[in-house]
This record gives structure tokens, sequence and C-alpha cells, in this order.
């Protein structure tokens, strides 16, 4: 375990080492033995992923040289136990990024592909064979075919259910799944909106319906972020919410949630006569009743419960039948129920 | 800096357009005429050509452009060849943007077409051109420009946009990008091919639109990604969809490139997808018989050992006993073959070999599937069909020479009527001709017995081989070929029954051998004493040693001996002894 930690430093230092420009002393050797290094490194990813006492070990020791390095290498950025999986792409990138990387190194890393053995461990032809013929086939995949997903955002959220499913059939390993998907939050802050369809695809993609325990956790994870919940479902369409509440009850009793507080947010304005909202929610009374209306489309048994919860909140805000008291009341005569 | 006559300003103009860094377009400012000499390895028409289209085509996203794209993908390879060739001819990367200056843009460009990168050649063309250009020790700036170009290249190539959500999931995968992105791609597909074949489901059906525009952008998609593996799945239900769909919705593109990858093993599909091809695209079934043909005529050495296994692999026997229309086809491309090289006993071999897989295939289906044979067989007398279809396997040994008897009956009333010398009279002696090439189990058949036939019974036997190999009459030989047949029989005889073999007869037999005019005959006769007479061993193979010289000679006998073979494999009993001798002999000819 010593020797392990030991390794996993040295690694950490290498990568470090690459972003700077020390790495334009590094020759053909020093170049081949990093990759090694990476490549061990991949595996040990990979047989202690879902371990959680070895990887809880790991990660201090991570945690531990990240900021040792960060005092001494400002520049250099963070590992996370989840990137060692990709080590040798990270080292890769780096020379390609640093500026200060010998020029002779490149084509190592790049042998002529007439010349270079298929299985080379630098062959990248599959890899951008892949990504590239993943991109092409996104495109042209039909928009609305999955509860209107678009296509990539199914086969991601797919994958991440998938792993969130490996790590946690194992038990322990809650805090790490937090980890990845606070991780994945995190670097995707461009473009959160693109985030929550992979996120809604995640929710949607046990394909054994009765498997609950990602959907559960996703719910959690969502509902421990401030907002987080509420911007998701906001960002998603009235028809995918309705989907999702129709596979999942914690869903579904969670988007009520939402949209309660979404509610609680309106208004009445006595001279326009409208329900207006008072905070920055940008949620207004059509895009409540919308939700509203598109849940009692789906048909049994949502409809039903829907309409059950609706005449239960106006009964308990006080079963008003007149307009602008109660935004239930609003709400049911604004649906014809 | 510069050096030498040549006065020009290499102007280095930094574009870098949002996260796409082209090369710097390097323009000139005066042309020395030596440089233009070197350009004649990629012409002006041509460079101004696909600058336009790259420019054109942008990042593929609209349909028009991936159609435009993958029409292209052909030619666009082979300019890039071109362009790879000068670039390897150049001595640095300087002389290279002299000589070139419109590369940096247009790889550039290309770069970012996934369409493009997708497709396995023209991304090893792309890549091995990048690698020319990169150098290992730049001596300028425009060379260290260069590098730090090429090497964003291949990091966009790599990865995806820091800060997107697809760069995100992947760092946080637990996987390699390779392994990512083959399971993304994976899942991609079984989403795509389950879309398709709930669209089949819903075929034929009466209403026009049947999602036939998104199945024609699917497949204009596939065109480029044919040969990744783990794309068959969808070829599969794309092409099971024009199949049910009867009307041609898919890119024409896409079934080139398909139907060239199977062809040229590169890439693997479920029979049923292929066979729905052949069925949706008759050029794609021509090609396919076509390449049984060149692929059987340019490996004799193999062919001839396992030839039926051979024509099994193709599919083909297969696809043209569920699809009367496939067996048609293929006949009458292997008929059209003979008419031009008749005497080639290759090609009659496998038209031999193809006609008993596809019988057996035949027998093989459910009775309430099955055409009648005429259908099969439009063109030939009907009465033909019972007596040539039936493989002698199926008929007792003790039959054999009255069965015989009966198609040499029914061959000569075709024959009769060919003294009108009218057209439709040839056509049907050719007819029943190529009919008996088909089913030319039965003239090994007579073959075989005319090595033990009693002098009386040999008539209509050497009739039929004599038919067999001179069909038409020219120049009123028919006389002389029956006399030849007779006389080459004769000799035979006398060498294969007479111990020890007298020398007479066998120079008499080399000499039939090396004559022109029954030469096929002749050695068809030959070998069938060699493989069925009962002789000492011994003696047949120094008889063999001493006929068999020539190198044409043996050629032509490992393919006769490849339709005895695959006659004996189908036999109903096995002889040893026979099969030994056959053995023996095939060794000893390739031996050389």
């Amino acid at each position: 375990m010593e020797a392990v930690l030991r390794h996993l430093t040295n690694i950490l230092e290498l990568l470090a080492v690459s972003q700077t420009d020390h790495v334009s002393e590094w020759d053909r050797h020093t170049t081949l033995r990093g990759f090694q290094w990476a490549e061990y490194c991949e595996q040990l990813h990979s047989r202690f992923q879902c371990n959680p006492a070895v990887r809880s070990a790991l990660e201090s020791a991570l945690s531990d040289t990240n900021q040792r390095l960060q005092q001494a290498l400002p520049s250099c950025s963070p590992v996370m136990f989840s990137e060692l999986a990709q080590c040798q792409h990270m080292l890769l990138i780096h020379l390609l990024t640093n500026p200060s990387a010998p020029n002779s190194v490149i084509p190592i890393l790049f042998p002529d592909p007439k010349t270079a053995a298929q299985d080379s461990q630098f062959d990248q032809n599959s890899l951008i064979t892949c990504k590239s013929a993943f991109n092409l086939l996104c495109r042209t995949s039909d928009r609305t075919s999955y509860a209107g997903l678009h296509v990539e955002a199914v086969v991601r959220g797919k994958l991440l259910g998938n792993l969130l499913n490996s790590v946690l059939s194992r038990t322990g390993n809650d805090e790490y799944a937090r980890t990845l998907l606070d991780s994945i939050l995190h670097d995707s802050a461009g473009k959160p909106e693109s985030l929550y369809d992979v996120i809604a695809a995640a929710l949607l993609s046990p394909d054994d319906e009765t498997n609950s325990v990602v959907p559960h956790f996703i719910l959690a994870w969502l509902q421990e972020h401030d907002g987080c919940l509420s911007k998701l479902c906001k960002s998603l369409s009235p028809g995918l919410c309705t989907v999702i509440s129709r596979q999942s009850r914690e869903f579904k009793q969670a988007y009520w949630g939402v949209l309660k507080q979404w509610a609680s947010c309106l208004e009445f304005d006595v001279l326009e006569g409208l329900w207006v909202p008072t905070s920055d929610e940008p949620v207004t009374f059509i895009i409540l009743t919308d939700r509203f209306k598109d849940l009692l489309h789906s048909g049994p048994p949502l409809k039903e419960e829907t309409e059950t919860e609706l005449k239960t909140l106006k009964r308990e805000a006080g079963d008003f039948n007149v307009k602008g008291i109660c935004i239930w009341t609003d709400v049911i005569i604004q649906l014809k129920l | 800096m510069m050096q030498g006559a040549h006065v020009d300003l290499l102007a280095l103009n930094g574009i870098v357009q949002s996260q796409k860094a082209f090369l710097p377009m390097v323009s000139f400012i005066s042309v020395c005429p030596r440089r233009l000499e070197r350009m004649e390895a990629v012409s002006e028409t041509d460079v101004q050509f696909w600058m336009a289209k790259v420019v054109n085509w942008g990042e593929a996203t609209s349909c028009s452009a991936l159609l435009d794209t993958s029409r292209h993908l052909g030619s666009l390879r082979s300019f890039l060849q071109q362009v790879l060739q000068g670039l390897q001819q150049m001595s640095s990367t300087s002389e290279a943007m002299k000589t070139f200056p419109f590369v940096g843009q247009f790889l550039g460009r290309l770069c970012w077409n996934p369409c493009v990168i997708a497709d396995e050649r023209s991304q090893r063309l792309l890549l091995r051109c990048l690698s020319c250009l990169y150098s290992a020790e730049p001596l300028n700036a425009v060379e260290q420009k260069a590098n730090m170009w090429i090497k964003n290249m291949l990091c966009h190539l790599i990865s995806e946009e820091e800060g997107s959500v697809a760069h995100a999931t992947v760092k946080h995968a637990g996987l390699t990008p390779k392994r990512y992105h083959s399971e993304a791609l994976q899942k991609v597909v079984s989403l795509m091919t389950e879309e398709v074949i709930k669209s089949c489901n819903g075929l034929p059906n009466t209403s026009a639109r049947c999602s036939n525009g998104n199945i024609y952008v699917m497949s204009t998609a596939c065109a480029a990604l044919v040969t990744c593996p783990q794309m068959s799945p969808l070829i599969g239900a794309l092409l099971k969809h024009s199949m049910l769909c009867g009307t041609s919705c898919l890119n024409q593109e896409f079934i080139k490139e398909v139907s060239e990858a199977l062809i040229s093993k590169r890439l693997v599909l479920e029979d049923e997808a292929v066979v729905n091809l052949w069925c949706y695209s008759p050029s794609c079934l021509e090609g396919a018989a076509v390449s049984l043909l060149e692929s059987v005529l340019s490996d004799h050495e193999t062919m001839t050992q396992s030839l039926d296994k051979h024509v099994n692999d193709s599919l083909l026997p297969q696809a043209s006993a569920d699809h009367c229309h496939i067996f048609l086809t293929v006949s009458e491309i292997y008929r059209n073959v003979l008419t031009e090289i008749d005497e080639n006993l290759a090609v009659r071999a496998l038209i031999q070999v193809f006609t008993v897989c596809f019988l057996q295939r035949l027998t093989g289906q459910k009775t309430q599937d099955r055409l009648p044979l005429r259908a099969f067989f439009p063109h030939v007398m009907p009465s033909l069909l019972p007596p040539l279809l039936t493989a002698p396997s199926e008929v007792p040994r003790e039959a054999w020479l009255d069965h015989l008897i009966w198609i040499r009956s029914l061959l000569q009333s075709v024959m009769e009527n060919e003294a009108g010398e009218d057209v439709r009279a040839y056509q049907a002696v050719f007819q029943a001709w190529f009919l008996l090439v088909q089913c030319g189990y039965w003239v090994d058949t007579a073959a075989e017995l005319l090595v033990l036939a009693a002098p009386e019974n040999a008539e209509p036997l050497l009739w039929l081989l004599t038919f067999f190999h001179h069909p038409t009459n020219r120049g009123h030989q028919r006389s002389q070929q029956t006399a030849e047949a007779r006389e080459a029989w004769t000799h035979l005889r006398m060498l294969f029954l007479t111990r020890p073999p007298p020398p007479r007869h066998l120079s008499a037999v080399k000499e039939l051998l090396s004559s022109s005019l029954s030469a096929n005959l002749v050695l068809h006769l030959f070998l069938n004493f060699t493989v069925f007479s009962h002789g000492p061993v011994s003696i047949i193979n120094e008889i063999n040693d001493k006929v068999l010289t020539e190198a044409a000679v043996k050629r032509r006998a490992l393919w006769i001996l490849a339709s005895i073979r695959c006659r004996l494999n189908s036999a109903a009993t096995r002889d040893d002894r026979v099969h030994s001798r056959l053995r023996t002999l095939q060794d000893t000819l390739l031996q050389t």
C-alpha cells in the first residue's frame, strides 16, 4: 500500500511537471516512462474505483499531494480521483498544450499512421473515429424521438446512469458518487441547461424500471444543492417532466414540491387582476398552469393523482371558490377541472 | 530568412477564428517560376474546387452539407492522396507552405468536418498530411507556428471543448476517452436502430411519409461510417427498412459504400442484411456475383481445393434459393461470361458448383415456400429439367446409364431443330447446353462411367461429352470431334487396362492433349481414368507424370478435378480409394 501511495504521488508530480516549463528537459525515454506510469495509474483507478476503503486512502493521498503541488506550482490544476481513469489522456493533452514541450516528443505520441501498429498505445484513430461518428450520428437523429430530449443527451445520460449504478451497487460509495456529480456540475458550469438534459436522461435511464437506486440518488443530490432542482425543472420542458414523473414516484413528489414552491412566489395583483411573480424566479401563472396542464394530459394514474393533489391543496388553503384569493383555486378554474 | 534568387515575402496574418486556429494563410507577393513547376502535383483548378467545397461544407451541420460531403468522400480521398504525395516531397515545412499555400486552411477546415474525420481512410490521410507539416526541429517562425497549430488540431480531434457538458461527462466517466466514445457510439447506434426498426413495423403503409426523410439523412451519415465495426446493426436495420418500404429512401453513396466495403471485406453484416442489400440494389448484386467470379479466377490453388465452401460463403446460393430474381440475375451474368470465354474450365466449374449449392439450399426450404423449378429456369425446354436437376447422388448407380441415355435423347431432340438455322433454334440449343453446364455433374458421371464401360454402351456417353465440350457445330466439325472422342477413349482404355502401359498409346494420348481441337475433352476423360480406374497406384502415377507435364495443362486439370471433387463430396456413399487418388493427384499437380 505504501508503494502504491508513493507511485500515486509520483504520477501527480509528473502530471504537474508536464504543465510547466520543466517539461522542456524531457526526452523520448522520459516521455515513454511517463506514459507507462500513467497507464499504471489507470489500472489503480479501475481496481479501486468501487472499493471505499482503498479509494479513500488514495483520495486523501491525492488531496495532500494536490495541496503541496499547488503551493509549489500554482499554475497546475488539482487532480481528482475520478480523473485518474484518463491519466494517459491527461498527460497527452498537457504535452500538446504546453508550449515548452520539446518538439521531438510529439511525433512519438502521434506515430505515422502508415507505419504504426493498430494496437499501439498511441493509436488515436479509433478514439477519433468513434468520437466523430458519435457526433455525426447525434446530428442526424430525429430530435423528437426521446421524450423531447436530444439523442446526445440521452446517450450521455444513460452512460452517467450506468456509472452511478455501478458505483452505488457497492456500499460505502455514496459520498464518492456525490463527488462525481459535484465535479460534473462544476466542470460544465458553462452550459447548465445541457447538463440538466443529461440528468433528466439519467433519471430515465435505468433499463429496469424497478431499479430506483439511481433516480433516488440523483434526486437526493439535486435537493442538496440549493435551487438546483428548481432550475432543472424550469429548464426541462413540461412534457419531459411529465414523462419522468410517470416513471418515478419520487420525482413526481419532488416535482410537485417545486411547483408548489413556484406557486408560493406568486401574488395576486388586485389592480391587474392577475397573479404576478414576486421574486426573481421567472415563473408566471401561465407557466405554472401549463405545467399542471401537461401533467393532467398524461393519462392514468398521473392524471387522477394530480387532480386529487390540486383539490387537496385548494381545500387545505381554505377551499375558496372565488378567484384572486387562493392560487390553487385559480389554477383549478383555469384548467377547468 | 529567404535565400536564393526568389524574392518573396511571407505575410503571416494570424487569423484565429474563435476556437478554430487555421494555419495563417500564406500569401505570395511574387511567384517564382520554379515554384510553379513543383505545383504540378496538385493542379490549381483542383485546389480552387476543393477549397470552395470545404468552405461551403463548414462543420457539415446542415443536411445538404452532409449530403454533399458524403458524395465527394471518394474523390476527396484521391485529392488528399495527391496532397500527401506533394507534401512528402518537400524538404521542410517552410518549403511546403510556400509550395502549397492553401494547405493550412484546407486541412484545418477538414478537421472540423465530422463526416470527413469519421471516414477512416480520410482521417488517416489527414493525419499523415499533418504529420508531414510538423517539424521535429523547427528552424523559423513559420515552422514553429505550424507546430503550434498542428498541436491545437490534434487536441481538438481527441478532446472536447472545456466547460461543455460533453467535456465534463467524459472527464469523470471513469473510463478512457476511447472506451467512453466507443460505448457512446454503441448506445447511439442501438437507439437509432430501434428507431428504424420501429418505423419498419408500420410498413408497408399506404400513407407516403413513413419518416423517409429521416431514413435518408441517417443513411447519408452512415455512408462515411460504413467500416466502423459498431455500425453494422444500424446498417442492417436501414437495409431491412428499405426492403419493407419498397421506395428508394436510402442515399446512393451509402449503398455504394456498403457494397464496396462488403466486397473488400472491410465490413461484416448479418446474412439477412446482405441479401436485403442485393434485393434493393441490382448493381450491388452484380458486384457480388462478379466479385465471386474474380476471386475464384484469381487464386486457382486455394479455389480448386475448396470451391464449394467458398461459393457457399459468398451467400449467393442461399440468397438465390430465397429470391428467384437473384438466381436469375447471377445465372445471367455467368452465362454472359461463358459466351465470352467459353473454353474456360474455371468458369464452368464455378457455374456447376454454384448450381449444386443452390439446389441443395432449395431442397432445404419448406415445401410451401418453394417455387416450381420452372421459375428458376424459364428459358429452357421444360422436359429437360427433371432429369438434369436430379443429382446423380439421388439416382441409384445402376440407373445412371439409362438416366444419361434419357438426357442424351432429350438433348438430341433439341438439336434436331437446329438444322433450320433459325435464331430461335440456336437459342434453344444454347439454353439446353447452358443447363448441361449448370448440371455438369451428369457430364462428370458420364466420364466416370466411360472408364469402365463396355464398348457397346460408350456411344451415348461419348456423345454427351462431345456435346458438352463442343456445343456448336462450328465449321461442321461435329463428326470429326465425335471421332476424336472415340479415338481418345480407345487409347485411354488401352493405356490404363494394359500392363505395362504401352508407349504408343501413351504418346497418342499426349498428342491428343496438345492438339487444340479437343484438348479439354481428352483431359476430362484422362483425369477420370486416373481417378476411377482400378489399376495399381504406382502405374497410374507413372502415367500421370509422363502425361501431365505442362503448367497450363496442370492448371486446367485442377479445375476439372475441383468439379469431380464437389460431386464426390455430395455422393451417397464415400469411396476412400477414389478420394485418396483424387487427393494425391491434386497434391502432385499443386507441387510445381
